[in-house]
């Protein structure tokens, strides 16, 4: 089953979104005595965290303001701006979001299932985004549910950027809580703190979304903390960016192929 | 309906009971938790069922349902496809092979049984897996795993245990 599996062979994966579509509703039913329970929680420890954040929400509302008129106006100079040099702006953004109903994490994979209803929207590859950045991919696409793969996931490979210093790299899952950054120029002045950012290369995940800060710069060993939360993901948003509507590749005669080549 | 058919109900019931409660008890496993320890260590739940139902229901809880149990434990992750099946079916092979030396011992022993054949079977999963994807997979947090599941089994073979004694009686 792994050797076929290994194939990536269509069939293994539409049976297995199938069967997700089958298994889900069943966690479905018993996350809602689970989630019941957990909000009860929630609510009597956040009573007493209430007045202290109270106080600092209104100290950062303040700043909040002052940014918002900041942001508007560098909006309108940019627009201006793009304008004068004819450029393209990148396709609008529509989200879906989405409900978790399964999570899993241990040394062989890190994956969630949400509850996606059949939304056309969501399509296999798209980004999936916490509260605070980048915490995943749409792995496979079911009736009702979708599975997503986590960063932190040995699959998860996504091109990123060091913010400060444009640094390429890619940020590769490994099945621990922070993944690492590889592929990484042996000159490259990284310090811990930086933030990491997709690069946008290759062209699944679009440019400048937050995905991490770095926390240990060992030569080999690049690790970087997802500011996604992973522990508390209790809805997700799933972005499609419109950039991954590529056509189909259409089956090709293998000899045709071998041709081509050999020209 | 006839007291037979309605015996003949409850029995198939039973026979069934061992199943269903692996499956209950592996999507269980996978409700969100909210705290790093339960999203990154979460005891392989499915490996604890099939150790205390091969040991001690061989006749209702045969290779078909343990291979059943897998695919749906591999369904449900996005671990390789099959490697859930492949450490359920080395669990399967060890107990039912071993099985006597576990006969009339006290629970600590079974327990400490337990806690080998966890550790040699996901041992054998985490190479398995290792290979699938060239390169070795986090030992620590398979360790951490091993321990998890070996401190879990109490609770569900307790619930097995109630299940097994109490549910199951009349079909004996």
């Amino acid at each position: 089953m792994m050797l076929i599996n290994k194939t990536d062979t269509v069939i293994i994966e539409k049976t297995s979104s199938v069967a997700t579509d089958v298994v889900s509703p069943l966690i479905d039913v018993l996350v809602i005595p689970a989630r019941l329970l957990s909000s009860v929680y929630d609510y009597v420890h956040e009573l007493k965290r209430i007045r202290d954040d109270n106080a600092v929400l209104r100290e950062e509302n303040k700043k909040l303001v002052m940014m918002t008129g900041k942001a508007r106006a560098l909006e309108i100079e940019n627009r201006l701006l793009s304008g004068l040099l004819n450029y393209t702006p990148p396709p609008e953004a529509t989200f879906v979001t989405a409900r978790v109903i399964a999570e899993e994490g241990n040394a062989f994979s890190h994956s969630l299932i949400a509850y996606t209803a059949g939304n056309p929207n969501v399509k296999k590859g798209q980004v999936v985004l916490s509260e605070n950045g980048v915490i995943g991919r749409v792995e496979q696409v079911g009736q009702m549910y979708s599975k997503i793969i986590l960063i932190t996931d040995i699959n998860s490979k996504i091109p990123v950027v060091v913010e400060r210093t444009r640094v390429r790299g890619i940020l590769s899952g490994d099945n621990t809580s922070i993944p690492k950054l590889v592929f990484v120029p042996l000159d490259a002045k990284l310090a811990i703190g930086d933030r990491i950012v997709t690069s946008g290369v290759a062209g699944v995940f679009p440019p400048g979304l937050p995905v991490g800060k770095i926390v240990s710069t060992d030569k080999n060993d690049i690790k970087v903390k997802v500011l996604g939360n992973l522990d508390r993901v209790e809805y997700v948003r799933i972005v499609d960016y419109h950039i991954i509507d590529a056509p189909e590749p259409t089956q090709t005669d293998p000899s045709e192929v071998e041709a081509n080549s050999n020209e | 309906m006839s007291d037979e058919f309605q015996e003949n109900l409850i029995a198939s019931i039973q026979r069934f009971l061992p199943f269903v409660t692996s499956v209950l008890w592996v999507l269980v496993s996978y409700l969100p938790l909210d705290t790093f320890t339960a999203n990154n260590l979460r005891p392989d739940v499915g490996l604890t069922c099939v150790f205390f139902w091969t040991l001690y229901r061989p006749d209702v809880f045969n290779l078909f349902s343990v291979y059943l149990l897998g695919l749906v434990v591999d369904i449900v992750t996005s671990a390789p496809f099959g490697s859930n099946v492949f450490s359920f079916l080395v669990m399967y092979l060890l107990v039912s092979n071993l099985a006597a030396y576990f006969t009339a011992k006290p629970f600590v022993v079974t327990w400490y049984g337990f806690a080998l054949f966890g550790l040699i079977t996901m041992l054998a999963r985490w190479l398995l897996v290792s290979v699938y994807y060239s390169q070795f997979l986090p030992l620590p947090m398979l360790m951490f795993s091993v321990l998890a599941t070996i401190a879990c089994y109490p609770v569900i073979g307790l619930v097995n245990a109630f299940i097994e004694n109490v549910l199951m009686k009349d079909e004996d």
